[in-house]
């Protein structure tokens, strides 16, 4: 096995995008006219992803108008129990800033913000409660400022990484195809197709891969570790891979990470990017890569937090975006529109 | 028009409120789905491709004689890689050059076939400065907001809001290249991957499934539904295609105008069955997405064809 002191290249994630639908706005605008006023507190909603579908282009945190709470007076019952177990909305938990002016939208403390949704993480990695709900690894923020006069929506998210210090290195990466033998491979994609199918596990985006010698695969929760480990299986973490890019993973593998060495203090990991082709698993896509981390003791000290970075690009540097819908919403707009 | 449209629409409320739903299939005979038809088409879409699911919308707009959970069908994230536009261009270069050796032969023909090649040769340079001009517009329109239309002067400057430099993160482990950029085509620097989120709805008036397009732009910011009719085919944009409100969710969508797709797809299924190919009704949206493609065929939604269409589709 190759010398961690040798000089190996560091991993390097591919960062998270973000999507917003226009029904998110649309939703959010009729929130905060008729429900929330000038009351500016964190309000939790969900994102939604999926693993990469395509050879060409990423997946992307996607908000939509069901990522917002409903107006308690619409039906609750009703929109519940729909999104379930839908392989193409993985439900991520996330915090959205909405102020009040934009002002207040500037004056935000970023850092802090991000690192007050960075503990959560590391507070639900120690806990263990992200074992049970592995999505609480992806945990997102967003910061936004609503100008109803104008119909502009300002706004900025934030990914929060815990970071590795020193950075994990990469051993290597390849596709699957090439990483498993050809009956392993074909074992993965069939235990993978049933994983994607169920609407138990559909949207549970991390998961263990112990691929036994009879090349046979078996997928399981992350709470379900104490059933793989020891086994002398090729044991592999899986998650749902949002990313295209055939040398990097994404970045839901860096809270993944920190969690792997944390809860079961494995510090060689073999790691599976998985991603789809036309929505079926694809070995030539996905990736499997070996990743080394060395990481001081004192990091096990719950109270100290490790740096965490995740801010969007925009258009290659950090900032906001914004997007103006009066197109869509100024009633003067749609009156001339409709005349 | 935009008025005789409203009319329209008001007038299709009406009929679909006082008619109840089709009941009895006429797949056959009209190329139409009922209700049920449709849910089934639907299933079987879902479970063939499954990047496609089906989706309940804004509780608001539910309609009544639809399950709450199978409203209408939708698949995000599609890429569009080439604007519809530029590949027609490129089409007929190719075409030329097929006339072009047709006429080889003939050698009275041949002085006449000169001209053309020359004109050629400067096509072959141009194609690339048309799509490169199209691409650049794009970028330059969409990037700040997305309706930032002419009229539009309160489009904020987010330059000036320039952040303070202790929120520049120094992180090794964040891969730092354009990765947007990643798969773009070699030829030049100008981004052109488009993302489509592609619905089909139920449109009970023509009793035919109707589809939508939301486009969003090279970084993922929303796009103008106007800029959407780079990506119909020219044949298309603006008479078939329009802008309208979407059925299910908020806002105008651009939307393949449903009024003559019960006689295509009857159209459709003549010739099947005149090949003695017996057309199930689960298949209807298999079909229905092959003919869609031809009105946006740069948008890669994904179908996938338990039988051969043949030349015909065409």
């Amino acid at each position: 096995m190759a010398d961690a002191s040798e000089k190996k290249p560091i991993l390097q994630f591919a960062p998270f995008q973000s999507v917003v639908d226009e029904g998110f706005w649309h939703r959010l605008s009729s929130l905060k006219l008729n429900k929330l006023g000038i009351d500016d507190s964190p309000v939790p909603i969900s994102g939604f992803y999926a693993p990469c579908s395509h050879a060409q282009v990423s997946n992307h945190l996607t908000l939509l108008s069901e990522s917002l709470p409903t107006e308690a007076s619409e039906q609750a019952a009703c929109t519940s129990s729909v999104s379930l177990g839908n392989r193409n909305k993985c439900s991520v938990p996330g915090t959205i800033y909405n102020t009040n002016t934009l002002e207040g939208y500037h004056a935000l403390d970023k850092q802090s913000l991000l690192k007050a949704e960075a503990k959560k993480i590391w507070d639900d990695i120690h806990s263990g409660k992200a074992l049970e709900d592995s999505a609480a690894l992806s945990r997102f923020l967003i910061i936004s400022f609503a100008d109803l006069k104008k119909w502009n929506f300002y706004y900025w998210f934030a990914f929060p990484a815990l970071v590795l210090e020193p950075a994990a290195t990469l051993v290597g990466i390849k596709p699957a195809s090439q990483w498993l033998s050809p009956e392993e491979a074909e074992y993965l994609s069939a235990a993978c197709r049933e994983w994607r199918n169920s609407n138990l596990t559909a949207d549970v985006p991390f998961f263990l891969v112990s691929i036994a010698s009879d090349s046979s695969a078996t997928i399981r929760h992350l709470k379900d570790w104490e059933a793989c480990k020891g086994n002398g299986h090729k044991l592999l973490f899986g998650f749902y891979d949002p990313c295209h890019l055939p040398h990097n993973p994404g970045w839901p593998l860096r809270n993944y990470l920190t969690l792997i060495f944390i809860k079961w203090n494995i510090r060689r990991i073999h790691f599976l990017c998985y991603r789809e082709n036309r929505g079926f698993a694809d070995m030539g896509l996905s990736l499997v890569g070996e990743a080394l981390i060395s990481v001081p003791e004192v990091w096990k000290d719950l109270n100290s937090v490790p740096n965490a970075v995740g801010w969007e690009y925009n258009m290659g540097k950090k900032g906001s975006k914004c997007v103006n819908l009066a197109k869509a919403m100024d009633p003067t707009k749609l009156a001339i529109a409709a005349a | 028009m935009v008025l005789s449209q409203k009319l329209h629409e008001a007038f299709k409320g009406t009929v679909e409120r006082i008619t109840s739903h089709r009941t009895v299939s006429a797949f056959k005979e009209k190329g139409v789905l009922s209700v049920t038809e449709f849910i089934i088409a639907g299933d079987n879409l879902v479970s063939k491709c499954p990047t496609w699911s089906w989706e309940s919308g804004e509780p608001s707009k539910r309609k009544p004689y639809l399950p709450a959970e199978k409203q209408f069908l939708i698949t995000r994230n599609v890429p569009c890689l080439r604007r519809a536009a530029s590949v027609e261009e490129e089409y007929e270069a190719a075409g030329g050059e097929v006339l072009l050796d047709n006429e080889d032969n003939d050698g009275w023909l041949a002085t006449h076939g000169k001209p053309r090649e020359t004109k050629e040769d400067e096509e072959d340079n141009l194609p690339s400065m048309d799509s490169l001009e199209i691409g650049k517009k794009n970028s330059i329109q969409s990037i700040p907001s997305y309706f930032g239309g002419e009229e539009d002067e309160d489009i904020p400057d987010m330059a000036e809001y320039e952040e303070p430099d202790n929120l520049i993160e120094t992180d090794p482990a964040t891969l730092q290249s354009t990765y947007l950029v990643a798969h773009e085509p070699d030829d030049d620097n100008i981004l052109r991957t488009r993302t489509y989120d592609v619905s089909i709805t139920y449109d009970k008036y023509y009793q035919t499934p109707r589809v939508w397009l939301t486009g969003y732009d090279e970084s993922r910011m929303l796009l103008r539904p106007e800029l959407v009719l780079e990506d119909v085919s020219q044949d298309h944009a603006r008479k078939t295609v329009t802008i309208e409100d979407h059925p299910h969710l908020p806002g105008k969508h651009a939307s393949v105008h449903p009024c003559r797709h019960g006689a295509v797809m009857k159209k459709i299924i003549d010739v099947l069955m005149s090949r003695g190919v017996e057309p199930e009704v689960d298949k209807y949206l298999f079909l229905f997405l092959k003919f869609v493609a031809s009105v946006i065929p740069t948008i890669e939604y994904d179908y996938t064809m338990d039988f051969d269409l043949g030349s015909s589709s065409r």
